[in-house]
């Protein structure tokens, strides 16, 4: 991935033109364009709040938000401050970190898909149940680490390395320089690593102790 | 390249390219095992971080809350498009209303106070004088004047269709004035008379009056 410009995977954000064109439509009551926006927006905002607050109702409850204030205020929406990916973004940054104040150290460890229905491993993978005991706890690890970051850090991991966005995205998205991103990251990163290494480590404690 | 500046831009590099900055990097890890295990790690977090991505990568909302966002979407807008309505159609009521106002008051200053009263009560008073035309033979017409006497509704006319009348005088004998309804004398029925004759939009006569020479 080319970190340093340029767009990559789904995190790209539709033109602005078309995406103007359709909330435009919207605001005069075009509910096929409002539902076109969701469409093709509703996904990234979703798994950004889901990846930042480890709750599948969180996040949901934020992409409800998010969309209602499209709904409501479509005028809010300035075209020449950026792209509707950035802007929706930016108001799902904000209803994370009201989340994440009023409940700082709630977080779910449960994976789910979409519909909230928990995921089931495939039985017809032949390694061994410990190598897939062993595969989910490192998974609870690196999740448990992501979420316990501080907020800033945490979503410049979430939008970098999760969402696989640019630093220039990233920047556009979190409204801060592109150097900022980088020392964000790079910040992140050496927390993640201490906090993975504290983790490994505790039930290797605990173990000792008993 | 020193180790901060490897801990800051090297982790980013793909070591495997040839380019100069990788083989920088390169030429630092192996001369450097804090950063080599730094590299390590960090390539494992990556793994890690990457693996945690795939988890969610095909995370969606779920569907019930594009239903809840168009049904608000459905009542905000048929709430404005109602609103909107209403407006309209008190901006209409409001014009007709006016229309309705200012027609009356015209009409009621065209037709004046005394028209309304002759049009409760026969006999009636002409509004308009059209046209006039002379003839001295039976039957023929003469010049009818809008004079103020009044005029007395044929029997079968309706009041109000008088308003737009012609006035024409005639001269017949009086037992024609049987065939407008009305009762002749027989001994005077061959009299020559002559008659005003309010006649409707329609041609046909409304009204009559004798004028004072007959009596």
């Amino acid at each position: 991935m080319d970190k340093a410009g340029g767009t990559s995977g789904e995190t790209h954000i539709e033109s602005p033109e078309r995406d103007d064109v359709l909330l435009k439509r919207s605001a005069r009551g075009d509910e096929e364009a409002f539902t076109q926006l969701y469409r093709r927006n509703q996904a990234q905002i979703y798994r950004f709040a889901l990846r930042m607050t480890g709750q599948a109702w969180a996040a949901e409850e934020i992409v409800q938000d998010v969309f209602m204030t499209l709904v409501r205020e479509p005028k809010k929406y300035d075209p020449a401050r950026g792209s509707l990916g950035a802007f929706l973004y930016g108001i799902a940054r904000n209803r994370v970190m009201k989340h994440l104040e009023r409940r700082p150290r709630e977080f779910s460890l449960e994976t789910k898909n979409s519909e909230g229905d928990t995921q089931v491993l495939d039985v017809a993978d032949e390694r061994t149940p410990a190598h897939w005991a062993e595969v989910r706890e490192r998974r609870e690890r690196v999740r448990s680490a992501v979420l316990s970051l501080p907020p800033e850090f945490r979503e410049t991991v979430v939008l970098c390395e999760l969402e696989e966005m640019s630093y220039e995205e990233a920047a556009q998205v979190l409204e801060c320089p592109i150097g900022t991103v980088r020392s964000r990251l790079h910040r992140g990163r050496a927390l993640l690593l201490a906090k993975l290494e504290m983790l490994r480590e505790s039930p290797k404690r605990a173990n000792a102790l008993r | 390249m020193n180790c901060e500046e490897f801990a800051f831009e090297g982790l980013d590099l793909d070591l495997d390219a040839e380019v100069a900055e990788s083989a920088a990097a390169r030429e630092h890890l192996r001369g450097c095992p804090h950063c080599a295990a730094l590299y390590e790690s960090s390539r494992t977090l990556r793994a890690d971080l990457c693996e945690l991505a795939k988890l969610t990568s095909d995370a969606t909302a779920p569907s019930r809350v594009e239903m809840r966002l168009r049904q608000e979407f459905r009542t905000r807008h048929t709430t404005d498009k109602s609103r909107g309505r209403v407006v309209v159609a008190s901006w209409l009521l409001a014009a007709a209303a006016l229309i309705v106002v200012a027609t009356s008051l015209v009409l009621w200053q065209r037709h004046g106070v005394a028209n309304i009263a002759g049009t409760r009560q026969s006999p009636v008073q002409p509004t308009a004088v059209h046209s006039v035309a002379t003839g001295p033979e039976l039957g023929g017409t003469l010049i009818a004047e809008n004079d103020g006497e009044q005029f007395a509704l044929i029997p079968g006319a309706i009041p109000g269709m008088l308003d737009d009348t012609t006035v024409v005088r005639v001269q017949m004998e009086r037992g024609s004035l049987g065939a407008l309804g009305l009762s002749v004398n027989e001994e005077h029925a061959n009299d020559v008379v002559q008659v005003d004759l309010l006649l409707g939009a329609d041609g046909q006569p409304q009204a009559y009056r004798l004028p004072q020479s007959n009596n």
